[in-house]
């Protein structure tokens, strides 16, 4: 069930997509989510995830990747059911990939960037100072959350939970002793935090200077000028020839299974 | 009754049998594999190699559910167990999820709300409740389905001398011939008072398993496991700098006074 925060858990490594300014990895992530929500098709799909591989193996985070993948099975899984029953198992099959295309863009990003320096790249961005923090501090409190939920669990277990017991409605009514230990303890973490924060002069000051400055360098306008390029391709496929030539497309553009 | 060999990477090359009457402490470093091996009692951990049994029963053959029966299992954080919007829910959850007859479960609530004096909230949701009595109220929750097998992670942690006083209290209750106490906790004022058995852990390892005066009284496994002894055997060990003849081994208010009197004694 926690197998799926692995994939925005920030591991500091050495290596050419951690050396990247944020803004340059949320360029991308964004670039290849939109990318992703453009088309419907199986092989253009696939494109677009198999395009990302090289970026998850220049980041050295393959493992990390590959069990947040793990932990979306479930989901993958009840989307293609529902999906080939109600419309048919091409569109399923497209809206998993749709669903991996995204959680790899973001994977890729909150793998590769560090949570403080995202909220940097925030206000750099020109956000306000209070939202760029509570935002880092949310993706901050991810991991945490996650090993609270496991402990939580744990604890239901030995007092006899089963979570698999029961009927649909049943099964999910098995969360509620899981959820409400988790809702709980976040606000009172919140509330300790908030507590704490405010001891330590939190918005004491209007102009905040930061220890540590972002700067793009070369290989982030390269980066960048990739994924624009890649970006606007898209969308002149999508809105231009999709629509108005539509017959220059390929054959396999199109490609699904009959049923 | 329980039989633990080698298993998590965690753990390695343990075999230790826990008899009923006993209470059992268990101490170690912060990461020495404590939790991980009482979570392997009740089968919310299995072991990679090696078996663990518990009644008999093979963990690996059985849910946590099931094994939640004969163990239970106090965690150190009541507020990652509590739950539901009376105290009387709360108690009842584990009776429910183990199939109890609603006679049944009523007369344990009570009782249990009771032992714990916590009846005069029954009705109240357990969010309001103090710090101390959500701890309270988390032990009865567990206690209500009367397992054979006690497990008490950090149960003296963030609870004054009062408390500490009434769960030393419980603890005692519960030693007899048909049940086994296990108490994870790094508080050896507590640990000395309370169990008959320690086992130290280090590193994954088993580097102790005896009465709690020997082994708390041993320089050399208290550093590993990163211990202090004692406060008096502390004191002993300074006083039998001046006072050769001073026991060592003294880890209790009795004990320390009756070797201070023999050393007056002595000295006259």
């Amino acid at each position: 069930m926690t197998a799926i925060f692995e994939a925005f858990r920030f591991k500091q490594k050495d290596t050419f997509m951690h050396g990247l300014d944020p803004r340059t990895t949320f360029f991308m992530a964004v670039s290849f989510s939109i990318i992703g929500m453009l088309f419907l098709q199986i092989i253009p799909l696939l494109l677009v995830f198999l395009s990302m591989i090289p970026f998850i193996l220049l980041a050295r985070s393959t493992r990390q990747w590959f069990k947040s993948l793990r932990g979306l099975a479930y989901l993958a899984g009840f989307i293609l059911i529902i999906n080939s029953f109600f419309i048919s198992f091409s569109f399923a099959i497209s809206t998993v990939l749709r669903l991996v295309v995204l959680m790899t863009a973001f994977s890729l990003f909150f793998l590769t960037v560090h949570p403080d320096d995202f909220a940097l790249a925030l206000i750099k961005m020109h956000i306000p100072y209070e939202f760029a923090f509570a935002f880092s501090m949310a993706v901050r409190y991810v991991p945490t959350i996650a090993t609270e939920t496991e402990t939580i669990r744990d604890a239901q277990m030995s007092r006899g939970l089963e979570l698999e017991r029961g009927n649909v409605i049943q099964k999910v009514r098995n969360y509620i002793p899981i959820l409400i230990p988790i809702i709980v303890s976040s606000i009172r973490r919140a509330l300790q935090v908030a507590e704490s924060l405010e001891s330590r002069a939190f918005g004491s000051t209007a102009t905040r200077t930061s220890l540590y400055d972002l700067k793009l360098r070369k290989s982030d306008y390269g980066m960048m000028l990739v994924a624009a390029v890649a970006l606007a391709f898209a969308l002149y496929v999508a809105f231009v020839v999709r629509i108005q030539f539509p017959y220059l497309l390929p054959d396999w553009f199109f490609w699904g299974f009959p049923f | 009754m329980f039989e633990y060999e080698s298993g998590h990477p965690v753990l390695r090359g343990l075999n230790v049998e826990l008899e009923p009457g006993q209470v059992v402490g268990l101490m170690g470093e912060n990461g020495a594999g404590k939790t991980t091996l009482v979570k392997q009692i009740n089968g919310l951990l299995k072991p990679t190699t090696g078996a663990v049994y518990v009644d008999g029963v093979d963990t690996r053959e059985t849910s946590t559910a099931q094994l939640a029966k004969k163990v239970g299992f106090v965690f150190q954080n009541a507020d990652h167990q509590l739950f539901a919007d009376s105290l009387h829910a709360e108690v009842a959850f584990a009776l429910r999820n183990l199939d109890f007859s609603k006679e049944e479960i009523d007369d344990r609530v009570a009782r249990y709300l009771e032992l714990f004096e916590l009846t005069r909230y029954k009705d109240q949701s357990p969010f309001l409740l103090s710090g101390g009595e959500r701890k309270r109220l988390a032990l009865a929750s567990v206690l209500c389905v009367e397992p054979k097998i006690l497990i008490l992670d950090e149960p003296t942690q963030a609870q004054d001398a009062l408390q500490k006083e009434k769960l030393l209290k419980f603890m005692d209750s519960f030693r007899d011939p048909e049940h086994i106490l296990v108490l994870v906790t790094h508080d050896v004022e507590f640990a000395i008072k309370a169990v008959d058995r320690l086992l130290v852990l280090s590193q994954g390892q088993l580097i102790a398993d005896g009465s709690p005066h020997q082994i708390l009284s041993n320089p050399r496994i208290l550093d590993r496991a990163r211990l202090l002894p004692p406060q008096l055997t502390q004191f002993a060990h300074k006083l039998a700098e001046q006072f050769p003849e001073f026991p060592l081994n003294v880890a209790t208010v009795s004990e320390a006074v009756e070797a201070v009197n023999q050393l007056i004694r002595s000295q006259r």
